[in-house]
């Protein structure tokens, strides 16, 4: 079972490879992430720390627009371009399928993220010096936060086209990264029933800043483990929980 | 002796467009296909064929009835262990090459490497792919693909062989070599299950043969019982085809 699973992973992860859009998408990633790296114009604040900030927001924004880009078609692509009847015709199940998908694009993200944490490293060691270890907790938090949107991404694509599961990923990503106003805006509500909606909310849908310590990583504080390891477990649940709606609902579809 | 194939009363109605309109694609089949017998499915667009074999291989739901493979439900995935299917129009992953697709679906399979690298070679020089098996799939021509595809069907050695319209897209020659290949299967003892349009090859390779029209069975059985005092299988085909727009414009339907 596992071999036929990192089969599918494999494949998945090999197709994208090969794909000249991750290239694009690649290309212009590093191409920011080292602009904004060797801006010498910045005359506000500190530019040192802007610097560090604006390459590390740029890896955290391609990681999540490379995870849409490809999550939102992850499944949906291979019913559509009908690539999926040779392999739901073996024995394998379908949430076999939908969870070797993932992991493939799970790989890809990371071998994405990795090129641009390496960028990262070499432009700002030759400027300034080389970057603390909170740097790299902070992009290891990115993974688990990539982890969620990728999930959320795969479970829109085992039901509705690209189009239709990139307005829903954009708007769970963006709720996501609201969800800290959501709450505060929230919990002054005037009604019991409306505080109670609010907070309902906030709990179903997920919350991208649980995984956010760049601030901290710009600032070169301390690594704040409990955050870590808080995000990190909150990250693997929930990804877990949103895969297995995936699936159910892949198990349940015709092919077309 | 269990058969390869069996459904019971087996239908799908489709639910299409906005307002989940219902689209009959099969309805009612009872049919049983024993281990070692060559079998055709034969019928005009639309005929349910397809839906028949995609529900037989898990890709489709079935609304009404059950069906097996080998006794085992075809909800079931470990039901196609020992079954090849061939789509109607193959799809594979464009950027890989002949090689390594057949490689994934070894995998899938569950085959040891030592086994898939000797049957990937074999069946690459069977089907007269061999100076293309390292060119990415993106620059295969149709019937190319469709010898990938009898590949992949044949790659584990299975006991069953579902076949959607092996012969369409391919030249002579490789039609030909799809009715060799599946001559050279029941030879060995393995059981055959096809589609075709091409009633000649039916009629030259099958045991027997059931005719789809409308998703409904018309007949079922021995090629010569089904043929009869008529012609042959083209006459009997128009003839059903005939009947049923007759008994629908009569209201029967
Ligand atoms: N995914 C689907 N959604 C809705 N209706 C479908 C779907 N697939 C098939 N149908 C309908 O079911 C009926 C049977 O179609 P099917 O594809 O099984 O025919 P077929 O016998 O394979 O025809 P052909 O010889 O053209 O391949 C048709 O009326 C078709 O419109
Ligand atoms: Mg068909």
């Amino acid at each position: 079972m596992i071999r036929k699973l990192w089969a599918l992973a494999h494949n998945t992860f090999r197709e994208a490879v090969r794909d000249r859009i991750l290239y694009s998408i690649l290309f212009f990633a590093v191409g920011v992430i080292a602009l904004s790296l060797v801006t010498q114009e910045i005359t506000v604040g500190d530019r040192d720390k802007v610097v560090r900030s604006v390459g590390l927001g740029a890896v955290a924004a391609f990681g999540s627009i490379m995870s849409m880009f490809l999550g939102i078609s992850l499944v949906w692509g291979e019913v559509e371009k009908k690539t999926v009847y040779t392999i739901l015709s073996k024995p394998i199940s379908r949430w076999m399928f939908v969870l070797g998908k993932y992991l493939g694009m799970m790989m890809t993200l990371s071998v994405v993220v990795a090129i641009m944490g390496l960028v990262y490293t070499v432009l700002l060691s030759a400027q300034q010096t080389f970057p603390p270890a909170i740097v790299y907790v902070s992009m290891g938090l990115l993974m688990v936060e990539l982890m969620l949107l990728t999930s959320w991404a795969t479970l829109f694509s085992t039901y509705s086209a690209p189009t239709t599961a990139a307005g829903f990923t954009l708007a769970v990503f963006v709720i996501g990264h609201l969800a800290d106003d959501i709450w505060l805006y929230g919990s002054q509500l005037e009604s019991p029933a409306a505080r109670a909606i609010a907070r309902a909310l906030y709990w179903v849908l997920p919350n991208f800043e649980m995984f956010n310590i760049r601030a901290q990583a710009v600032h070169e504080m301390a690594i704040p483990w409990p955050v870590v390891v808080g995000g990190l477990g909150y990250g693997l649940m929930y990804s877990a929980g949103v895969l297995c709606c995936a699936m159910w609902v892949f198990e349940r579809r015709d092919l077309k | 002796m269990t058969p390869a194939i069996s459904t019971q009363n087996l239908g799908k109605t489709y639910r299409v467009g906005f307002f989940m309109r219902r689209v009959r694609g099969l309805h009612d089949l009872t049919l049983d296909v024993q281990p070692g017998e060559a079998f055709g499915l034969i019928g005009p667009n639309g005929a349910g064929k397809t839906t028949a074999i995609k529900i037989l291989m898990g890709l489709h739901r079935s609304t009404e009835g059950a069906a097996q493979l080998f006794g085992v439900d075809v909800g079931v995935p470990a039901s196609r262990q020992r079954v090849g299917f061939l789509p109607e129009r193959p799809y594979f992953y464009a950027h890989l090459t002949a090689r390594e697709v057949l490689h994934f679906y070894g995998q899938l399979f569950g085959m040891p490497k030592a086994l898939r690298h000797q049957r990937v070679e074999m069946l690459i020089e069977r089907v007269a792919l061999t100076r293309f098996a390292d060119v990415t799939l993106a620059k295969y021509s149709k019937g190319m693909l469709q010898r990938v595809g009898l590949c992949q069907a044949l790659l584990h050695d299975p006991d069953l062989i579902v076949l959607d319209e092996p012969m369409s897209g391919l030249d002579p020659l490789g039609r030909a070599l799809v009715r060799d290949l599946i001559l050279e299967q029941r030879a060995a003892g393995k059981t055959v299950f096809f589609s075709s349009h091409i009633l000649s090859d039916v009629e030259a390779i099958c045991d027997r043969v059931a005719i789809l029209v409308g998703g409904e069975l018309r007949e079922c059985g021995l090629i010569a019982d089904v043929v009869a005092d008529r012609e042959n299988l083209e006459a009997v085909l128009l003839g059903e085809m005939a009947a049923v727009t007759d008994e629908s414009a009569l209201g029967v339907l």
